[in-house]
């Protein structure tokens, strides 16, 4: 099953009175374990094509299916219903809950399944946390971690439900250039051990080189899926 | 420990000063409005207390006995045989006594004044009017002696009616009472005791020997005012008047319809109807004080309009200090939203820090009135007022907090915060995630 499809889909945004057209048509199908970038310079359309895959948005016009389901029919509690099932969130600023320590941050969305048994849960958690080599930070905040600390966290916690999809919008953007390849290689370990899908935006040309495929946008319009 | 308590316990810790703030405030109101339940509560019991001790049983058996259609003589003839079924049958009935009823005028040598009078048996009433304070006034050193209204031609006032006639204890007042066949009946009788008053129902109370009483109505032996039952728990009241009305009206009894007032209310009413002879009126001594529930029912609207009044502007608080912690969290609850968190968590995440400080802060609240309750009663304020005196129905300010106000008190405020917190928790649960996110 292709995890990811559009077909001929478009978004529109209205600022004032102008209609801004932000995707003009997008068709892309993302295989089953890919590691694929989006690329392309600011306003290009990188992040509305991941906030649609990630359901946090909806198309204006055209398909868009995320874990074999068309997102254009679902309800709100369904979308979030799919976001929690199908897909893990790592964003730029890596937007972990500030008062929860990294266990339980990383713990949170196996919470809100509500599928395993307390225990499993408590091992599953362990078990991504020392994947991600944060063992020792378990009981730590977040304000008393590094940035790339922080991200290795977040990573944790999309993956820890064991997704279809990860989806990063330039996971790198706050980290030094040695922090964000050590990340970068952690999630292409991840990708290859596991068979996760995973889609992320950049414009770091550093680590577009490292993608198996790239999808290059501009203008709102594919240049190119290489 | 679950995990949205976690957050938001933690998240009160860490906006501590804005936490802190609410939470005085929410102390505050709790306080302020379980001590005044607590006052009232205080003046209900008092008012219970007072008006059985003075003129009402929990449960009487009265009535009116009509010479004529036109007069209205609130008594009960041949009442032994009431007494003796009221002994055996009621075995709720802690104390019994009758007390024969009587409105005159009370004359000293300087002053008079209209007082309704109660014609007591001593034998009878130890622990019932042996539980008034006596108080020296200012005429005699000496607060008297309450036993001696056992004896003939003697007479206990309260304070407030010795000050107006200017008489102490050892004077010599005389009693006026107009009979049932329109003439005036006196007798001298020495005030044996003041009575120290209590409040308003002091102005309506003064005591005689019930034989001088029937002596002043020439009224026969077997007859009395009423036949005052006490109980020993007050919620048996309703059960025993219920078995009264139907005993009584099963022996061949003529009953009164219940009329929820004193019997002094009832004159114009009876002596309007055209029957004569004898009908019994059984009454409660919420019927019999009935004419004191304006108290209470001022002292509660105004203790509403407060707490309502007070517990608005906390809850403004309450939804500025969320909608502040809703906005700088925005970026958080679009995080949350956009990995799997439905909207009703959301909901609930809020609800639940408003929670968390309206339950800890009530409940400190209520703890700290049960201590300020007992430090106030143990001080035993007294009212320097004459007004509030009469009004409040006691001398000394008296506070009974118990269970039933503090519930009423931790549940009425929990839900009006929890309620006012439905608002800005609506507007975090209704933020899009990626409106939220995009804000980071």
């Amino acid at each position: 099953m292709q995890p990811i499809h559009l077909e001929n889909v478009k978004k529109n945004y209205q600022l004032d009175k102008v209609q801004v057209s932000a995707l003009k048509g997008i068709n892309l199908t993302i295989e089953a374990g890919e590691f694929t970038v989006i690329a392309g310079p600011s306003g290009s359309g990188k992040t509305t094509i991941l906030n649609l895959i990630g359901c946090v948005d909806t198309a204006s016009e055209g398909k868009v299916v995320v874990g074999g389901k068309e997102t254009g029919g679902l309800t709100e509690k369904q979308l979030t219903d799919l976001r929690l099932h199908t897909i893990g969130f790592i964003f730029q600023s890596f937007n972990l809950i500030p008062v929860l320590n990294v266990f339980d941050n990383v713990e949170f969305p196996l919470l809100l399944q509500n599928k395993l048994s307390p225990q499993d849960r408590r091992d599953r958690v362990a078990k991504f946390i020392d994947r991600v080599g944060l063992t020792q930070y378990a009981h730590h905040r977040p304000s008393e971690l590094s940035g790339g600390q922080r991200q290795r966290v977040a990573i944790a916690r999309a993956l820890v439900t064991k997704p279809q999809i990860v989806l990063a919008d330039e996971p790198t953007a706050n980290l030094d250039s040695v922090t964000g390849q050590t990340i970068i290689d952690l999630m292409k370990e991840i990708n290859a051990a596991e068979n996760t899908t995973f889609l992320f935006s950049t414009h770091d040309h550093s680590i577009m080189n490292q993608a198996r495929r790239i999808v290059r946008l501009q203008d709102g319009r594919i240049q190119d899926k290489a | 420990m679950n995990v949205y308590f976690l957050i938001a316990y933690r998240n009160i810790l860490q906006r501590r000063v804005r936490s802190l703030m609410l939470a005085a405030a929410i102390v505050a109101v709790s306080v302020i409005f379980s001590l005044l339940l607590a006052l009232l509560q205080g003046v209900q019991d008092t008012m219970v207390g007072n008006g059985t001790a003075l003129m009402t049983g929990h449960v009487n058996i009265a009535g009116f006995y009509k010479i004529s259609q036109s007069s209205a003589n609130p008594q009960v003839t041949k009442y032994p045989p009431l007494l003796e079924y009221a002994k055996e049958k009621i075995p709720e009935a802690a104390v019994i006594v009758d007390r024969v009823k009587a409105y005159g005028k009370v004359i000293s040598e300087v002053d008079s004044t209209m007082i309704p009078m109660w014609g007591v048996n001593m034998d009878q009433e130890a622990n019932v009017l042996g539980r008034l304070e006596l108080e020296a006034s200012a005429e005699s050193n000496s607060p008297g002696d309450l036993k001696k209204l056992g004896e003939s031609g003697t007479i206990a006032l309260f304070a407030v009616h010795a000050k107006k006639l200017k008489v102490g204890v050892g004077d010599m007042v005389t009693v006026s009472v107009p009979t049932y066949r329109n003439m005036n009946n006196t007798k001298d009788v020495k005030v044996v005791a003041i009575l120290k008053d209590v409040g308003m129902m002091s102005q309506f109370n003064a005591y005689l020997n019930a034989n001088d009483v029937r002596a002043l109505y020439q009224s026969k032996p077997d007859s009395t005012g009423q036949i005052m039952i006490y109980l020993k728990k007050l919620a048996d009241v309703p059960a025993v008047e219920a078995r009264i009305r139907k005993d009584l009206s099963d022996k061949g009894y003529v009953l009164m319809d219940k009329d929820a007032n004193p019997f002094w209310m009832k004159f114009d009413r009876v002596a309007g109807e055209s029957w004569t002879g004898q009908k019994l009126d059984i009454t409660t001594w919420e019927d019999e004080t009935s004419f004191l529930k304006w108290v209470v029912s001022l002292l509660s609207v105004l203790t509403f309009i407060l707490t309502i009044v007070l517990s608005i502007i906390i809850v403004m608080g309450l939804i500025n200090a969320l909608w502040m912690s809703v906005k700088e969290r925005t970026t958080e609850i679009g995080t949350l939203r956009a990995i799997g968190m439905q909207k009703s968590k959301v909901l609930w995440m809020f609800m639940l820090e408003s929670l968390i400080l309206s339950i800890s802060s009530t409940a400190a609240g209520l703890i700290l009135v049960g201590i300020m309750s007992q430090a106030l009663n143990a001080a035993a304020i007294p009212i320097e007022s004459d007004a509030f005196k009469m009004f409040l129905m006691t001398n000394n300010l008296s506070f009974h907090f118990g269970v039933a106000p503090a519930l009423t008190t931790f549940f009425s405020l929990v839900t009006f915060f929890t309620l006012g917190s439905l608002i800005p928790a609506f507007q975090a649960a209704k933020l899009s995630p990626i409106v939220a996110i995009n804000q980071s």
